[in-house]
């Protein structure tokens, strides 16, 4: 559905992105961790068109997206949810959902379209005239949500969803990521969270200093001493007693 | 008593004309970050172009006002694309605002200068677009001024009712917040730059129009304006429309009493006086620096 293959991005002269690869399956959850500085996010920009890579090749169901602009993505059938959310704090709730579905010809299809938001995420529709900025962290999360599926993506870029979040929101987000899922929604989550991202994910890439460092099945993950000590959090003589 | 209540009228449509000028100034803030100086200009613009459908044209009112802001529309829709986007293309990024405020100097002065060469530098004058005085008890006001206050509303609630309820509206909104989120909506950046800019340089079209009967038109007209527009956007709070409206009825009727008190050559100065109270005081202004809400 989605190839990354030897992409190289960054800003400006800064190259971040040193030659990485990674493809996500239609109706697959793919999860990309790694340290702070790693390129998760340059890599999510740059496969939604905020950045213009300087080489390699990025195909949507077997389209070329290099060169197109953010919001010529959505028309492909790909949506983006920023890091927090990426909402516009000072509309209401409806006004955020009703921008998710800008792209839409009809209004008819954006009315059922931003309904069926609502049927999802039903204390939305609770707080609808309510301020954007005003929700609680886990209810800012699901309007993210529920306003990129307004267009019925195939395929979610989520950069970090449970950035700064409670561990109750993070549970919450994570079981309605799961639902899209479920319903045949292709993800691909950039995660510092990475026992959750590893629960429900079902392949994995690591990237460090710009680079693919592994890619694999989250338990193939587990079993990898290195990866296991950097990103798990495990002490090395656990390592080498594992 | 009969001249506070004149010079209170006066005020209102004095800040009516204002809140056309400066509303469209904050909205381009607002969105683009833009000042531009060039704005008086669109309003010098508007009274020319009244002043070829009445006087030579011999048009009817109504379509020379018309005209006067589409004129100033389809003007303002060439500005993004030919003198900001290229800058921000060059840079590679957004510039300081500073530079911003250098490039429409330029653009002010290259369109006066357009205007000098092609319309003289003589004073033009407009008829009324109509004609006498609306009795208000003891006192009365021309049917200009009133007109000017009247159309100053209509398009202001209009501006507003598109803001916060047609879907393009929305994403001058959206933008204005967020323009990177507003990207990952579908919204095309550039189209709404464009059209913001149109929008705003508009208002000043037809603020020119409907202010040519009064003020005749020369290529300089808008200038004294535009400065006057920067003390009120200040005064309501950088890129606060609202502020901006309201600002602008605070300047035009303190501007128009003042002279009760004080002699008329104090009259321009009342404005700057303020600006320069309220940057002191309170910096974000009266109702604090906003995004286009």
């Amino acid at each position: 559905m989605l190839e990354v293959a030897e992409v190289r991005s960054g800003y400006g002269r800064l190259e971040i992105l040193q030659g990485v690869s990674l493809s996500v399956a239609p109706g697959t959850i793919v999860g990309v961790i790694g340290p702070n500085g790693a390129g998760k996010s340059t890599l999510l920009k740059t496969i939604f068109g905020y950045l213009a890579p300087y080489a390699g090749r990025i195909t949507f169901e077997n389209r070329s997206l290099v060169g197109l602009r953010p919001d010529q993505m959505l028309k492909l059938g790909a949506g983006f949810v920023a890091q927090a959310g990426g909402l516009f704090a000072e509309m209401t709730v409806h006004e955020n959902l009703l921008l998710g579905g800008y792209d839409l010809a009809s209004r008819r299809e954006l009315a059922e379209s931003v309904d069926a938001a609502y049927e999802r995420f039903p204390r939305l529709r609770e707080r609808r005239r309510q301020p954007a900025g005003s929700l609680s962290g886990g209810e800012q999360r699901a309007l993210a949500l529920a306003r990129a599926l307004v267009t019925r993506p195939r395929l979610l870029l989520l950069d970090e969803p449970s950035a700064a979040l409670a561990p109750r929101f993070i549970d919450e987000v994570y079981a309605a990521i799961e639902a899209l899922n479920r319903s045949g929604l292709a993800l691909l989550i950039v995660e510092q969270n990475v026992e959750m991202i590893l629960s429900v994910a079902h392949r994995v890439f690591v990237l460090d200093l710009g680079t693919n460092a592994f890619d694999g099945a989250p338990a193939e993950l587990r079993q990898t001493d290195r990866i296991r000590r950097l990103y798990l959090g495990e002490s090395r003589t656990e390592s080498y007693a594992g | 008593m009969e001249s506070l209540l004149e010079f209170l009228i006066q005020g209102i449509v004095l800040g009516g004309l204002y809140a056309l000028f400066a509303v469209g100034l904050t909205l381009i803030f607002g969105v683009l970050n833009v000042i531009n100086v060039a704005h008086g200009e669109f309003f010098a613009v508007g009274g020319y172009i009244l002043f070829c459908a009445l006087v030579l044209l011999h048009l009817p009112a109504v379509l020379g006002v018309i005209a006067s802001g589409l004129g100033a529309f389809l003007l303002g829709l060439a500005v993004y694309p030919l003198l900001i986007a290229p800058l921000n293309r060059r840079l590679g990024r957004r510039p300081a605002g500073s530079l911003y405020l250098v490039l429409t100097l330029g653009l002010s002065t290259f369109m006066q200068s357009s205007l000098l060469a092609i319309g003289g530098g003589d004073y033009r004058q407009v008829p009324p677009l109509v004609r006498g005085i609306l009795e208000i008890g003891p006192t009365g006001v021309s049917y200009q001024r009133v007109l000017v206050l009247v159309v100053a509303t209509i398009l202001l609630a209009a501006l507003f009712a598109f803001l916060r309820w047609h879907r393009q509206g929305l994403a001058v909104r959206a933008v204005s917040q967020n323009p990177e989120a507003a990207q990952a909506m579908g919204i095309h950046l550039a189209r709404i730059f464009s059209l913001t800019l149109a929008l705003g340089v508009a208002l000043a079209g037809v603020g020119g129009a409907l202010m040519a009967p009064l003020f005749n038109v020369y290529p300089a007209v808008g200038f004294p304006l535009t400065i006057k527009a920067f003390a009120i956007t200040i005064l309501g709070g950088m890129g606060n429309l609202a502020g901006a409206l309201l600002a602008s009825l605070i300047i035009g009727v303190a501007e128009s009493m003042v002279v009760i008190v004080v002699p008329s050559q104090w009259q321009n100065g009342v404005a700057f006086l303020v600006m320069i109270t309220v940057l002191l005081l309170r910096p974000q202004g009266l109702l604090g620096r906003a995004a286009v809400r």
